[in-house]
């Protein structure tokens, strides 16, 4: 296992740390640490050359304990909240992509005092009338007994660039992979089912408390959450630039992209 | 003691779909488009299947067996509890049974409650109550989360039978469906409460909550290879872990059968209806063609542990029981039994023998296959094999179920 186990009120939380400077906390979304890979991807180390970046695992995910008492979004913003306390984080920028992006929104209307620079990377969490998020549950259901096509499809810019099958190939992957693929289904069909799909109606009219700088990046090609959400983002943070579209990638341009995406984050940071 | 009890079970198939729909469609479940629904040819249908119904009461099967699906061409009964309902008024000897209400789709347990309350009253007492959590396509029909959706069933399940077991008003302080005043009215007519039956396939978690419980577990596999006899091994050893023993009545098994005068004649007449049953029916659901919605990591519903075991066994992209390519492969799966009443009672027979399930729940209408068709084969079973059937399962059970008192209900283990 990477990283250390953190008890949070009795609950044991993944955590993974790497390099050094102002702490960044990155909440992971589908294609990720912790939701497939057991360790950082190229977009993380690249960070790490200029802050500390700090990765919990969402519940029951990765080695992180389950909690069956999450109902809804507001449930896991209060177990990063504790989170928060156990690392001893007062003030941090915040990267958060597609599940994580949203979580990092929720906790940015709360508390923008804790968090130094906002960064949401094709985030979920918006209702935007017309433009329903997509179905990642049906699509990760296999197709002709194993094509994982769709769900690539989705979540990447093309179904068959080499990131997408490295990370949901077809067939049978890497047992603990998709294991951890499975967790983070379970943790997301806890709060993204109800309402359908991975939105709070009530978040939007909330995100004038976001004070802070923060900025919105989106893939070119975003087939899961569409690009009306990031402009929703950007136009309802008062600080917030326009949205930095990443040409050529799809929903994860962290992984489709990185060294663009992480240059993209790392001007912001340093601006 | 008793002999096998024969059900009559009734899927309601949408059975109008053009002869193309396998190459023109990815699926029958979910997002099958009901612009495909032509009320010229479906005005009568319901009564129709009905009275296939009505006619197993007639032919004196024991019951008859009704399930809940949304959405879908397998089949058309989004509330059993309806045709229950028209069936209290069309029959009058037969079980009823509901397998069953999907719990976690209700809002509500209490009107689960109440309706089963009001059918086994309607019916004098014949219901059978089952309880279902809902499998894959039903987490997006209703948009169910899948991760609490056992916790979910388990409450709502417990729930149903306190409130008909104990003197309301009472409050529930449960989980997700808390209820400050309890009381139904009406009550059920069997008491304690009707039989209640949960399917399940092997799942040692369901196994087991039935186990304590007391109830009838179903075994919803339709192919009957080693597993079906495995299954009832394992549940009678869970039975035993509880304190309890294994009877043939605690187990019910699905099976489906075509009868006709001769093997040849038999596959004749149904293999239509079978092949627009594997195809069309099942795509969606037990075929590997189009997407499979049932069973996957789309719908995550038991946890991470047991989804690590089950990968460990798993082959991607294995047959279902839909992809068979011709009749000798799904007749090797036993799950449609054809043929002469010699045939089909030889090799019931021998189901009946390595499963020891005393409750064959039996489907007799397939896909697309003619009213006629369908009653031939119910009346021609009704004549030629069941007799055959009660009367050596009866001589199997008294033998190896020695002593065996079924008028004492089981008492529910806690």
């Amino acid at each position: 296992m990477s990283g250390q186990i953190v008890e949070v009120n009795r609950r044991n939380v993944q955590v993974l740390e790497t390099g050094s400077g102002h702490p960044l906390l990155y909440l992971h979304g589908f294609a990720d640490v912790h939701s497939v890979k057991e360790n950082w991807l190229p977009f993380h180390e690249r960070l790490a050359g200029h802050a500390r970046v700090i990765a919990p695992a969402h519940p029951g995910c990765a080695q992180t304990d389950e909690n069956k008492d999450i109902d809804t979004v507001e449930d896991v913003v209060f177990h990063y909240l504790e989170v928060l306390d156990a690392l001893k984080l007062t003030q941090f920028d915040l990267v958060g992509s597609c599940v994580g992006g949203w979580i990092a929104a929720e906790l940015g209307v709360r508390h923008p005092e804790k968090i130094r620079k906002l960064i949401l990377i094709g985030a979920a969490g918006l209702f935007v009338q017309g433009a329903l998020i997509g179905d990642v549950f049906m699509n990760a259901q296999p197709e002709y007994g194993s094509s994982y096509a769709s769900l690539r499809e989705m979540l990447f810019a093309s179904a068959n660039q080499p990131n997408a099958l490295d990370m949901f190939p077809d067939g049978k992957g890497e047992l603990e992979d998709e294991v951890r693929r499975y967790q983070m289904l379970r943790f997301g069909s806890r709060i993204g089912f109800k309402p359908p799909y991975f939105y709070n109606h009530s978040l939007r009219n909330r995100l004038h408390r976001i004070t802070i700088p923060a900025l919105v990046i989106w893939g070119e090609h975003d087939h899961m959450v569409p690009l009306s959400h990031g402009e929703t983002y950007a136009r309802s943070m008062p600080q917030a630039q326009s949205v930095r579209v990443i040409p050529k990638s799809g929903h994860s341009v962290h992984v489709e992209n990185p060294d663009v995406t992480a240059q993209v984050v790392l001007d912001f940071l340093a601006s | 003691m008793q002999p096998v009890q024969l059900f009559c079970w009734h899927f309601m198939a949408y059975p109008y779909l053009d002869r193309d729909f396998d190459q023109t469609h990815d699926t029958g479940w979910v997002t099958v488009p009901n612009s495909l629904w032509d009320n010229n040819k479906a005005r009568g249908l319901y009564q129709e299947y009905i009275d296939q119904l009505a006619y197993a009461d007639e032919l004196d099967f024991d019951g008859m067996v009704l399930n809940e699906h949304h959405q879908n061409i397998y089949g058309l009964m989004p509330s059993p509890n309806m045709i229950a309902a028209a069936l209290t008024q069309r029959s009058t000897r037969g079980k009823i049974v509901v397998l069953g209400n999907l719990l976690p789709l209700h809002m509500n347990p209490l009107r689960v409650a109440e309706e089963y309350a009001m059918l086994d009253q309607m019916s004098n007492g014949r219901l059978i109550a089952g309880f279902a959590p809902g499998g894959g396509p039903e987490t997006f029909n209703y948009d169910v989360p899948s991760a609490n959706t056992r916790e979910k069933f388990w409450e709502a399940a417990d729930l149903i039978v306190r409130s008909w077991s104990e003197d309301g008003p009472f409050a529930h302080e449960g989980r997700y469906f808390p209820l400050r005043y309890v009381n139904p009215w009406p009550k059920p007519l069997q008491k304690p409460y009707p039989p209640i039956w949960i399917p399940g396939s092997r799942s040692p978690s369901t196994l087991t909550e039935v186990a304590k419980r007391g109830y009838c577990y179903f075994l919803s596999s339709r192919s009957h290879g080693g597993e079906t006899h495995r299954a009832q091994q394992e549940f009678a050893a869970v039975l035993e872990k509880h304190g309890d023993k294994y009877h043939p009545f605690r187990f019910g098994i699905l099976m489906s059968t075509y009868v006709a005068e001769t093997d040849q004649q038999a596959r004749e007449e149904c293999e239509e209806g079978v092949w627009y049953f594997l195809k069309n029916c099942l795509k969606g659901h037990l075929r590997r063609e189009g997407r499979q919605l049932t069973y996957g990591p789309g719908v995550p519903y038991i946890p991470a542990a047991a989804w690590r075991e089950y990968l460990k066994g798993y082959q991607p992209g294995r047959k279902l029981l839909g992809d068979v390519e011709n009749w000798e492969e799904l007749d090797a799966s036993q799950s449609i039994i054809v043929g002469s009443p010699e045939t089909v009672t030889r090799r019931i027979k021998s189901l009946i023998e390595k499963a020891k399930a005393g409750n064959l729940l039996i489907q007799f209408q397939f896909g697309n296959m003619p009213n006629h068709l369908a009653r031939k084969s119910m009346k021609l079973f009704a004549e030629k094999v069941a007799p055959a059937l009660r009367h050596e399962s009866l001589a199997q059970f008294t033998k190896e179920y020695p002593g065996l008192n079924l008028e004492q209900p089981t008492e529910a283990i806690h």
